[in-house]
């Protein structure tokens, strides 16, 4: 298998967290879709540093799994507190960036 | 036909379809098992690679980690609506439209590209080399790194302290 | 060349310049009235001796040329401004500054009813006509003519709507203004093309040009046509005279310096100035003379019946002008140029006697005149010196310039407007003394009007009196002097060239002057007969007349068929232009804001706040960059 059976498969994941970062109505559901994107630029990590030979890709995409591991653990942390104030967790409702 | 190609095909499946549940399903806590099982099948992608350290790593922490953190928070959010979360999309035929065009013009882009068909052979222990690279080269990010998820960690705590 | 020659020339160009900044520019200085008048009056004196001085370095033709660079351009110099001294500019620089002046000396005292700013507004006026004129006289090159042009005729919008209360004034001004602006259209196509013709603006340059032959004739023709319509606005040619009479709403002493002796005239000098230039185009030199001919004619005839005594002496200037551009015509400048330096010394007497006469009478109409001689014995002595030079008579200053006309255009050969210069000479002589019978010595009762019976209206003339109160007198000293100055100007270059002939281009025939003095006294006789002897019946004379007097009182339906014109036309067009705008322009525009409005308020919905809607749009954003990175960079 090339490298662009890897590419493409990472990017069908990206795009597949995208619509879930964009069209989930629960909050937890958009954490998710995020969970999955990282995880498609994960795997584009692994796969360029394999093929060009090179440690650095591996070493940043152990990087990227501690970074999401914070990432998870405090976006629910704001999920819980978002939701002790205003009492949901739809994303619909969450509408505080408006100007 | 051989064994890498049907190991690929069949990851790739499994891969794509856990992942499709994860944004489709409307059962919140299935939707956290079939992101299990997509980060499981991602730890297959990287053994593909034959970085085994990796796909360890990722079972660990992402499927490992991850998936308690989350099923915590559903059934903490859970008990506090004091019923089930259900899980509907929105603006699927927009959001599907944009998200299958991008999809189109990065594979478009990726087959368009001169990308190498074969990798090179391993000379060395992969694990062994990201080790030595993570602790000499990259030394200071790593520490950085653990500063950074103690702070995450004490964030954590904070917001989710009770209220005084 | 710079030298105190030229540097004379320039003081007397830039001390009005100074008066002009000064009171313009200090306002309560201004708003005194009076000290201002005064400081201004210092000025045009100073101008007038430097004036003199200038004259006299280059009357024996000297040439200073003091050159300023201006709009340079990529290291050459597109223009320059400056100072062009010889012979020619000084002595009608002489001249503008000798009559400025002098009237402005005179408004101190015509002018003593304004309000303190008023006046001090009419000086900066002044002032700034006196610099205009001066730097179109000493122009060095066709833009700075050009500009100076325009500022002179701003001047004069300025000044005859001075009594800008008065509808009637405002309406010439702006007339005035229009039907010049006309003109000058014309003269700045003509600079331009010129321009793209020879290279250059100076006069300097290009006369060396034309004389070397270096300047292409083709197409020369049209570009001196241009520039000549430029003089036919300013120096009130037929059809663009009818701005002339109304004009005469600004105060008299305006008339007598803008309206007669040095704005009017500028294109006349124009066209002295650049003889050189038009002898090289002989068929728009004859198209000045037959129309300076027939200008001539046309206004003499219209003088003839006015009673109204500034528009008798508004027609007469039309009526000299057309003289001298048809001396110009035949081809003879200097002729014309002599007559211009002529009349604008009598001219200007003559318009000052007018004020003189309607200061005291509050009128500007004949009818209320009469027997005035008696009373104002200065002023009528002044003013019949002025009619004598106009007239023609030996002696006086106009006698020998005007013969020159005739001269030049017999030697030009142009038969046709010979004979009706002859024609407008016998009109001259008859309309101007109409004026001073009517004015000076017939008593009121004799001319109520030519169509009524002398006994009907039997008023004494010192109802004139009665009428404003205050007796009928000479003005005072500030008034009277300017006058004098002027007469005694008159008599004297009359006599100077009485036994100093200046050198003729051309002989006239022996017969010439005889005839021209004949022609001039029939006219006297002719009036003297109708307005004062009464042996001739003005009425019957005026039935004799009938079509051409109906016609010429309705000014040969000439400025109806302005009108008629800018009703149609330029109504017409604002009409249809308003119409656009109104509803086209304006309603695109209130469409548009429509639209943005709404737009505006549908676009505003996409700011809801959420950071799901706002990932979705990055999204979107992303797919379009790289659709374009794709496909439109590649």
């Amino acid at each position: 298998m090339g490298l662009n059976a890897y590419l493409t498969l990472a990017a069908v994941v990206f795009c597949i967290g995208l619509f879930g970062v964009m069209s989930r109505r629960n909050t937890i559901g958009i954490l998710l879709g995020i969970e999955l994107m990282l995880n498609a630029v994960n795997i584009n990590l692994v796969a360029f540093s394999r093929f060009v030979g090179n440690v650095d890709g591996m070493i940043f995409t152990v990087f990227t799994i501690c970074i999401t591991v914070s990432e998870a653990a405090l976006g629910l942390a704001i999920v819980i507190l978002l939701f002790r104030v205003r009492r949901t967790v739809t994303a619909d409702h969450l509408d505080l960036l408006k100007g | 036909m051989n064994a890498e190609t049907i190991a690929f095909a069949a990851l790739a499946l499994v891969l794509v379809g856990s992942a499709l549940m994860v944004v489709l399903s409307t059962n919140l806590f299935h939707a956290v098992l079939w992101l299990a099982l997509a980060l499981t099948g991602t730890a297959g992608i990287f053994l593909l690679l034959e970085a085994e350290f990796l796909a360890a790593v990722q079972l660990l922490l992402y499927a490992g980690g991850i998936i308690t953190i989350v099923v915590f928070a559903i059934v903490v959010t859970e008990r506090l609506v004091g019923e089930s979360i259900t899980q509907t999309n929105r603006r699927i035929v927009g959001g599907g439209l944009v998200a299958l065009a991008l999809v189109g013009i990065i594979a478009n882009a990726i087959a368009d590209s001169p990308l190498p068909t074969t990798r090179p052979p391993l000379t060395s222990d992969l694990t062994r080399a990201v080790g030595e690279t993570v602790l000499t080269r990259y030394a200071l990010p790593f520490e950085l790194l653990a500063l950074l998820m103690v702070a995450a960690l004490l964030g954590a705590i904070y917001f989710a302290r009770p209220d005084d | 060349m710079m030298n105190d020659a030229g540097l004379f020339a320039l003081v007397s160009l830039l001390l009005p310049a100074l008066s002009f900044l000064v009171l313009a520019v200090v306002y309560p200085f201004r708003r005194l009235g009076r000290p201002a008048a005064w400081f201004s009056i210092a000025c045009a004196a100073g101008s007038l001796a430097a004036a003199a001085l200038a004259w006299d370095a280059h009357a024996d033709g000297d040439v200073s040329r003091l050159l300023w660079a201006w709009l340079p351009t990529g290291g050459e110099v597109l223009a320059t401004v400056g100072v062009l001294a010889d012979a020619q500019s000084t002595v009608m620089l002489t001249l503008v500054a000798l009559v400025a002046f002098l009237v402005q000396l005179y408004s101190i005292g015509y002018l003593s009813d304004e309000s303190p700013p008023a006046l001090g507004r009419y000086y900066v006026y002044q002032s700034l006509f006196a610099f205009s004129m001066m730097g179109l006289v000493l122009a060095p090159n066709f833009l700075q003519l050009f500009i100076c042009w325009e500022l002179v005729g701003l001047c004069s919008y300025l000044l005859i709507g001075f009594w800008y209360q008065r509808p009637s004034a405002a309406r010439a001004a702006v007339k005035a203004f229009w039907i010049t602006k006309a003109g000058d259209v014309g003269l700045l196509i003509g600079i331009v093309l010129l321009w793209r013709h020879t290279g250059t603006f100076d006069f300097f340059e290009m006369r060396g040009l034309a004389e070397s032959g270096a300047i292409p004739l083709a197409g020369l023709s049209l570009i001196t046509f241009f520039i000549y319509l430029g003089a036919v606005g300013k120096s009130a040619q037929f059809p663009l005279h009818i701005w002339l009479p109304d004009a005469m709403e600004g105060p008299t002493p305006v008339s007598a310096l803008i309206h007669a002796a040095t704005m009017v005239t500028a294109g006349v000098y124009m066209l002295v100035r650049t003889e050189w230039l038009f002898a090289l185009t002989p068929d728009v030199l004859l198209i000045v003379a037959f129309v300076g001919a027939f200008t001539a004619l046309l206004a003499a005839v219209l003088a003839c019946v006015q009673d109204d005594i500034k528009r008798v002496l508004a027609y007469s200037t039309v009526s000299q002008l057309g003289y001298m551009m048809t001396a110009i015509g035949a081809g003879y400048a200097a002729a014309g140029f002599l007559h211009l330096l002529t009349h604008g010394v009598f001219k200007a007497l003559l318009f000052l006697g007018a004020g003189a006469l309607i200061h005291a009478v509050h009128s500007n109409d004949l009818k209320d005149m009469g027997g005035l001689a008696r009373r104002m014995p200065q002023t009528a002595i002044v003013f019949v010196i002025g009619t004598l030079s106009l007239a023609g008579i030996p002696f006086f200053a106009g006698f020998l310039s005007k013969e020159g006309i005739l001269g030049a255009t017999l030697a030009g050969g142009l038969m046709a407007p010979f004979a009706v210069l002859m024609l407008v000479a016998f009109l001259t002589a008859f309309y101007m003394f109409r004026v001073v019978f009517l004015a000076l010595f017939a008593s009121r009762a004799m001319h109520a009007s030519p169509l009524q019976p002398a006994d009907a209206s039997p008023i004494h003339h010192d109802a004139v009196e009665a009428t404003h109160g205050s007796p009928v007198h000479d003005p005072p000293a500030t008034m009277v002097l300017p006058l004098w100055i002027l007469a005694i100007g008159s008599v004297g270059i009359g006599l100077y060239f009485t036994f100093v002939h200046p050198e003729e281009e051309f002989v006239n025939p022996g017969w010439l002057m005889p005839a021209a003095v004949v022609t001039a006294v029939a006219g006297i006789a002719l009036a003297w007969m109708a307005y004062q002897k009464r042996s001739i019946d003005a009425a019957g004379l005026a039935n004799a007349f009938a079509p051409i007097r109906t016609a010429a009182l309705r000014r040969f339906w000439l400025d109806d068929l302005f009108e008629g014109i800018y009703n149609l036309v330029f109504l017409g067009f604002s009409k249809l232009v308003g119409w656009i705008d109104r509803y086209l322009v304006d309603g695109v525009l209130n469409a548009l804001s429509a639209w943005t409005l709404t737009a505006g308020d549908d676009v505003r919905t996409i700011q809801s706040g959420k950071a799901q809607d706002y990932v979705y749009g990055v999204a979107v954003g992303l797919l379009v960059l790289l659709l374009w990175a794709r496909w439109v960079l590649a």
